[in-house]
């Protein structure tokens, strides 16, 4: 009886872990994202990671990556940036609204479509967050330093998402 | 059956509208905590001071394995200059002897006519070297988080690196601070050009190189010259080096700051005592 019993809270406990698993993974990715490194080749400018995960998770595991992950992971992601609070937040859940009406062009396609489309609607949601925080500071910010970062995130993109495709093939299970 | 189907039909409709309704209301609590952001009321800052102490401890984690593998690759990089840096290191040497010499000389000149004039020597600085836990510069905003410890580092205090002022605090948690660097969109300081003393305000745009603005029309200024604190506005101190020119446009006079600002591993928090117009609150563990 003891025994069954603490069987079923492992099995809960792993199915908890696997539940939080997508948002767990894109919190690590996101805070790795600001670790301070000597490389001044980027000069600083790291893709924006918050929105490839909401991407990845989004189009792959929708049933474990809901708003409130997207609305939470913005919100620290605006809580370590400066940039004005509130404008990761509305630049994920702006990647949440585009890609809930438009995952059926990219789904269970070639990786090659996939990433077709996160760089198209990485590109409006950035430009939507360079509008808003440029409109917020009532001057433009610097276009080029902006497209620079949106082509490093494209870029990244393919590494982050084996990384994540690792942890949803391998962590996570499929619910029978 | 058919009863039980509708039912059905029924709730998935409502479970859309409200999954719905929460996605509108979210986008809209994001657009007004913009709004209440810009307004910049204390209790935004000390909510965010306090959600930077909860967060910033994860991230000063993930440091320690990035930076190894960091360090891995910059040590097969120092190998290859360690010689060419030992022959730079010599020549350097002999002229910082003569330079120390020169400023001995210097020093005790200075107090014997600071003697003659009577002259009341300001207090000493206080400083503490913080730690950088994270740091970003993109197009959207140029800072980093530091650990501060203890230590009562106050909101407006200047950061220096070992070559000059890199920016000022913003933010200040229980143990971490955020600081603002000179090439953010927020910053603002005061400056000179160290030459013809001729004034200015340098602003941060999010590019590397912020720019030197509100000159007077007749100024002359040239690339090369070194630009240092004013001390007007009383926040930082005069003399403080920033940067040199690089490039003067019609419109535009840009500097480049004389620290590598992607490229900060500790900074120096210093108080001069100096509140300026920036008004000078209490750190959040005051409070507790």
């Amino acid at each position: 009886m003891r025994i069954e019993m603490s069987e079923d809270l492992d099995e809960n406990i792993t199915s908890l872990f696997q539940r939080i698993l997508p948002f767990l993974s894109s919190l690590i990715l996101l805070l790795l994202s600001y670790v301070p490194l000597d490389f001044s080749l980027l000069n600083n400018i790291r893709p924006s990671v918050g929105i490839v995960c909401v991407y990845f998770w989004m189009l792959h595991r929708p049933d474990l990556f809901n708003l409130w992950s997207v609305y939470f992971l913005g919100m620290i992601d605006d809580i370590i940036s400066a940039s004005p609070f509130g404008s990761n937040i509305m630049s994920m859940l702006l990647m949440y609204i585009l890609l809930n009406n438009t995952s059926r062009f990219f789904n269970a396609k070639p990786f090659i479509v996939t990433w077709y489309g996160f760089a198209a609607l990485a590109l409006v949601t950035m430009l939507s967050r360079w509008l808003v925080v440029s409109v917020y500071y009532g001057q433009f910010l610097p276009l080029a330093i902006m497209m620079f970062s949106y082509l490093v995130t494209v870029a990244s993109y393919p590494l982050l998402s084996l990384l994540l495709a690792y942890i949803q093939n391998h962590l996570i299970q499929d619910e029978e | 059956m058919k009863r039980r189907r509708s039912l059905f039909i029924h709730l998935s409709h409502i479970r859309l509208l409200a999954q719905k309704f929460a996605l509108v209301i979210l986008f809209l609590s994001a657009f007004v905590l913009m709004l209440v952001n810009k307004t910049d009321t204390f209790l935004i800052e000390k909510t965010s001071s306090a959600a930077m102490d909860v967060v910033s401890p994860a991230i000063d984690v993930l440091v320690i394995p990035a930076k190894a593998i960091a360090k891995v690759y910059d040590y097969f990089q120092d190998l290859r200059k360690i010689h060419e840096d030992n022959i730079r290191l010599r020549e350097e040497n002999k002229r910082l002897n003569r330079l120390f010499d020169r400023a001995r000389a210097l020093e005790i000149e200075n107090k014997l006519l600071s003697d003659l004039l009577n002259f009341v020597v300001p207090p000493e600085a206080g400083y503490i070297t913080a730690r950088v836990v994270a740091e970003e510069g993109d197009a959207f905003s140029h800072s980093i988080i530091a650990y501060t410890g203890d230590s009562s580092v106050k909101k407006g205090q200047v950061a220096l690196s070992d070559k000059g002022v890199i920016g000022r605090v913003d933010r200040v948690g229980s143990v971490y601070a955020r600081i603002i660097l000179i090439s953010d969109i927020n910053s603002k300081i005061p400056v000179m050009v160290e030459k013809t003393r001729v004034r200015g305000i340098l602003s941060g745009d999010n590019t590397t190189l912020p720019k030197m603005v509100f000159i007077p029309l007749e100024a002359e200024i040239n690339v090369g010259d070194r630009i240092v604190t004013s001390g007007v506005a009383g926040i930082f101190p005069s003399g403080l080096p920033i940067g040199r020119v690089v490039s003067v446009n019609k419109n535009e006079i840009r500097v480049k700051p004389f620290s590598s600002l992607e490229q900060l591993e500790y900074v120096k928090l210093v108080d001069y005592g100096l509140s300026g117009v920036i008004e000078d609150e209490a750190p959040l563990r005051d409070a507790h």
